[in-house]
């Protein structure tokens, strides 16, 4: 070969190397976070807080130079709630590299995009859904499992009942969305019921969308209910308790709600109908959300005035998660090497992770999906959410369920 | 002749190698995929939550997740796609054993889509803050998941007609 025949192959050389190059479209070291979230949508409510928490642990991360040097990209897609749309928008970034989560902000959604996730060896994390933990995957739930928590507010049930002088056990009513989620909590939660042997009236499910709940209501008191959860995504169970109330029936009947019941979102609007709402939750709420101060520094940090809704110290969880478990991912392979299956690999490592209070201790390990095992029980007083109880260990309602 | 060698060499090699990365968004072979819009042209009206649009396709791969979308023309903005977005996932499928699938449109991406609803905090379709989509032909894509198969088609919709006085 000639030397101007070298030189100029060595020119092409380069040429095809700056092509991959550019086609890669990465030169900074970067790994990245996909949400499918709902901003506009009919839960954008606490979507919205939710993801402002994730971002500002992203930015914090990334201002002090990243995870090893490696920097995270977030990119957040507003699905709108809609199913079709979430797994559009995945089809659209499955093959970003080094895309290593994906959050899916509905149980609808989760339970879409798991069958994709499972053929991409990545993994996702979704709100609740024991199925996740009965059929252990790459699919991972943020706290204890709906039917868990379930399980625990029907212990605290059982205990307010005695602590009342009351015999016997109490009639529980149930009422939630017609949809994957309303149903979940008794996939496991019923058994539970039954086990404690507390008379669990007919569920009552309902449309998202629904504006009065007093036929549902009424249906559930009259059949002798002493209490009533209501489920939904804020503020849906603010107005089933706003029906209650109105109705009357919160005088004699004791209204409990989950994860999702009364935020700050609620209680700012219907402090007096809400008064007394007993809530199960695996995050921090109300004013010990506000003032815990890993949560009040970055809040300050980031969005300053701006109304502060509980469920930022949530989505904190979900990046503080995520750069724990990056670093296991990088210890293990380095950045080079690093797949979506290595994230998936870490996280099973991340058992006992703390996450500062915000809510107990990661319980991600080879055999348990749940995010944390814990529960607090709070209840509404004075416009407040105030814990009544600290935390405690939700019973394993999954396990009684065949999935 | 020898600068014609280099010349052709500077072209082909980055063009295989540019064509060996992007070959991964590239349709894999197998059967010719169909896809049908019923109805192919509609107008915007409440009888789209009773009798949805509903999407027929074949030639996929036997249980496969389909994703039906919707490709927005240049310009056109849409509640929720990030600016330069225009593609819409509007319905999810799944084959049967034969590669063929029916998926309808759910309410809620009929109201996102098409009527661009705003939400109330009581989560009602808020229809004050609606901005319909314009008439126009919209291509349709259905994607398989799996074999990364696609077919295409269009839904023409037309301005509603006109009350009698």
């Amino acid at each position: 070969m000639g030397k101007r025949s070298a030189i100029f192959l060595s020119i092409a050389l380069a040429v095809c190397l700056s092509v991959a190059g550019l086609s890669s479209s990465s030169f900074a070291k970067e790994v990245v976070y996909l949400s499918l979230a709902d901003y506009t949508g009919p839960i954008a409510g606490l979507n919205v807080p939710g993801d402002m928490g994730l971002e500002d642990i992203i930015k914090e991360t990334n201002a002090k130079g990243g995870v090893d040097g490696v920097k995270i990209k977030f990119i957040g897609i507003d699905t709108r709630y809609d199913v079709a749309r979430a797994v559009s928008a995945y089809k659209r970034y499955r093959r970003t590299p080094r895309l290593l989560v994906v959050n899916s902000i509905s149980t609808g959604i989760g339970k879409a995009v798991a069958r994709l996730i499972e053929r991409d060896k990545r993994l996702q994390i979704v709100p609740g859904d024991g199925e996740f933990q009965a059929h252990i995957q790459r699919t991972f739930i943020w706290g204890p499992a709906y039917q868990d928590a379930f399980a625990a507010t029907l212990d605290w049930i059982m205990d307010d009942w005695k602590a009342k002088g009351n015999s016997g056990t109490p009639v529980v009513g149930y009422l939630s969305w017609d949809n994957p989620y309303g149903r979940e909590h008794l996939r496991g939660g019923k058994e539970y019921a039954a086990k404690l042997g507390i008379k669990f009236l007919p569920p009552e499910f309902f449309p998202p969308g629904t504006l009065k709940h007093d036929v549902y209501l009424t249906r559930l008191a009259k059949a002798g209910a002493n209490y009533i959860h209501a489920g939904g995504v804020d503020p849906t169970p603010t107005n089933v308790i706003r029906d209650a109330y109105a109705l009357g029936l919160t005088k004699n009947i004791q209204m409990t709600c989950d994860y999702w019941g009364p935020t700050a979102l609620g209680i700012g609007v219907h402090a007096k109908a809400l008064e007394g709402t007993v809530i199960t939750s695996f995050y921090q709420r109300g004013d010990e959300s506000k003032n815990n101060p890993f949560v009040a520094n970055l809040w300050k940090k980031y969005r300053g005035s701006a109304k502060f809704n509980e469920v930022y110290g949530m989505g904190m969880s979900w990046g503080m998660t995520y750069v724990a478990g990056l670093k296991v991912a990088l210890k293990a392979v380095g950045y080079d090497k690093l797949t979506p299956d290595d994230m998936y690999k870490a996280y099973q490592k991340l058992a006992g992770f703390d996450k500062h209070g915000i809510q107990g201790a990661c319980a991600y390990s080879p055999t348990s999906r749940r995010g944390s095992l814990e529960v607090k029980i709070y209840r509404v007083k004075g416009g407040k959410s105030v814990p009544i109880t600290g935390w405690r260990k939700a019973p394993d309602a999954v396990s009684l369920h065949k999935f | 002749m020898k600068i014609l060698k280099i010349i052709a060499l500077c072209i082909i090699v980055p063009g295989l190698l540019f064509g060996a990365v992007s070959c991964q968004t590239m349709q894999t072979s197998g059967p010719k995929a169909t896809l049908q819009v019923i109805p192919a042209e509609t107008f915007l009206s409440p009888a789209l939550f009773k009798k949805p649009v509903t999407f027929k396709g074949t030639g996929f791969g036997p249980k496969e997740m389909i994703t039906v979308e919707m490709i927005l023309p240049p310009g056109m903005k849409m509640k929720g796609l990030a600016e330069g977005e225009n593609v819409v996932g509007v319905a999810l499928g799944e084959t049967d054993d034969k590669g063929n699938f029916t998926a309808a449109m759910k309410p809620i991406a009929t109201l996102n889509w098409f009527f661009q609803v705003g939400w109330t905090p009581l989560l009602k379709p808020n229809f004050k803050e609606a901005r319909p989509i314009p008439p126009g032909v919209y291509k349709i894509n259905a994607t398989g998941l799996d074999t990364d198969r696609i077919a295409s088609s269009t839904l023409k919709l037309v301005p509603p007609p006109k009350k009698k006085k």
